[in-house]
């Protein structure tokens, strides 16, 4: 039969049967969506791959508790939302660590937070939303991510985080307005340094 | 439909999750208000701004480094190590408890005051005869 016509269920019954090999199809089908997802989370794209590998491992020794009555999609991104905020949380208390010793020994912080612009967007919007999805908090980041780029429906993204559907609602709806007034206020600014730079 | 309860459904309306009935009712408050629309218009040039970060580039050996990492044995089995060290664990926790218990009340048993004893104390040319002296008492009139 063709790769591409089985069914993620299917697969995963020939993987729970022993044929391990085909893992990688579904590795292959949802690589791309998770790697985005996890990349917009953590804004480290070199981090994202480590970690993304990471979610595909979890997801196959977690295999046997998949019910097929829910949808494989939402049990992968449960799996790589919980791994993604554990490794932000680590991350948080890592760099918090690590400006404490700095702070102690009076010497450079041996971990600092990426920064805000990663070099990877290159155009000035690109960059002034990277770093207001950066600044959002972090569960209006990831109602927001789910929706926008994942293109996730409120179900799915309830059957994700256990969150109600009026929860998501108001989430994604303040992170946009959020978003929004945050671009505005940048792009004004910028407009005022740049009048006073001419004068 | 008043504008308040619009702007709170544009994000909803936007995202394509209201019912058909209230999607009717922004879509024609949306035509006939200035503010709303003016207000719309910037959603969606935010969330149009948003889908312009492309998604990183694909790694084409992703998949051959996740099949690599794979373990060998996929269920969770019975494994020994660790339920040897969780009951080791468990073992010197209850052990510890347990002579620490029982130093404690060895401890506080030294010291327990003894209960006090009275001893009959003749007296001499008295006319009471015989008397209980407490022993702390009598310790007194010893030294």
């Amino acid at each position: 039969m063709d790769q591409q016509t089985l069914t993620d269920d299917e697969i995963v019954s020939a993987v729970l049967a022993g044929r391990r090999q085909d893992f990688e199809i579904l590795v292959q089908r949802y690589s791309g969506k998770i790697i985005h997802f996890i990349t917009r989370m953590s804004q480290d794209r070199d981090e994202a791959q480590s970690i993304a590998q990471e979610v595909f491992l979890k997801i196959f020794q977690n295999l046997p508790y998949y019910r097929k009555e829910n949808n494989f999609s939402a049990f992968i991104f449960k799996i790589a939302k919980n791994m993604t905020l554990n490794w932000l949380n680590r991350e948080k208390r890592t760099v918090l660590f690590s400006r404490l010793l700095a702070w102690e020994f009076n010497k450079a912080p041996f971990r600092q937070e990426p920064p805000l612009v990663s070099h990877h967007e290159q155009s000035e919007r690109d960059g002034d939303i990277m770093r207001n999805l950066r600044l959002l908090p972090e569960e209006q980041r990831l109602a927001l991510i789910l929706k926008v780029y994942l293109e996730f429906s409120y179900k799915q993204i309830r059957e994700i985080t256990g969150w109600s559907i009026p929860k998501i609602e108001t989430l994604i709806s303040r992170a946009k307005s959020r978003l929004k007034k945050n671009i505005q206020l940048q792009e004004r600014s910028r407009e005022v340094v740049y009048t006073a730079r001419k004068k | 439909m008043n504008c308040k309860k619009v702007f709170r459904l544009l994000s909803i309306y936007q995202d394509s999750e209201l019912n058909p009935a209230l999607e009717r009712q922004v879509e024609s408050h949306l035509r006939d208000c200035h503010a709303c629309r003016s207000e719309w218009e910037g959603m969606q040039e935010l969330v149009g701004n948003l889908k312009c970060l492309q998604p990183p580039a694909a790694d084409p050996y992703f998949p051959t480094k996740v099949m690599a990492r794979l373990p060998a044995n996929r269920a969770a089995k019975f494994r020994l190590l660790p339920a040897i060290t969780y009951a080791l664990v468990f073992l010197t926790i209850f052990l510890s408890v347990f002579f620490l218990q029982l130093s404690y009340n060895n401890t506080v048993g030294a010291k327990k005051p003894q209960a006090a004893t009275f001893t009959a104390v003749l007296l001499e040319n008295q006319d009471l005869g015989l008397l209980a002296v407490h022993d702390n008492t009598l310790a007194l009139f010893e030294r």
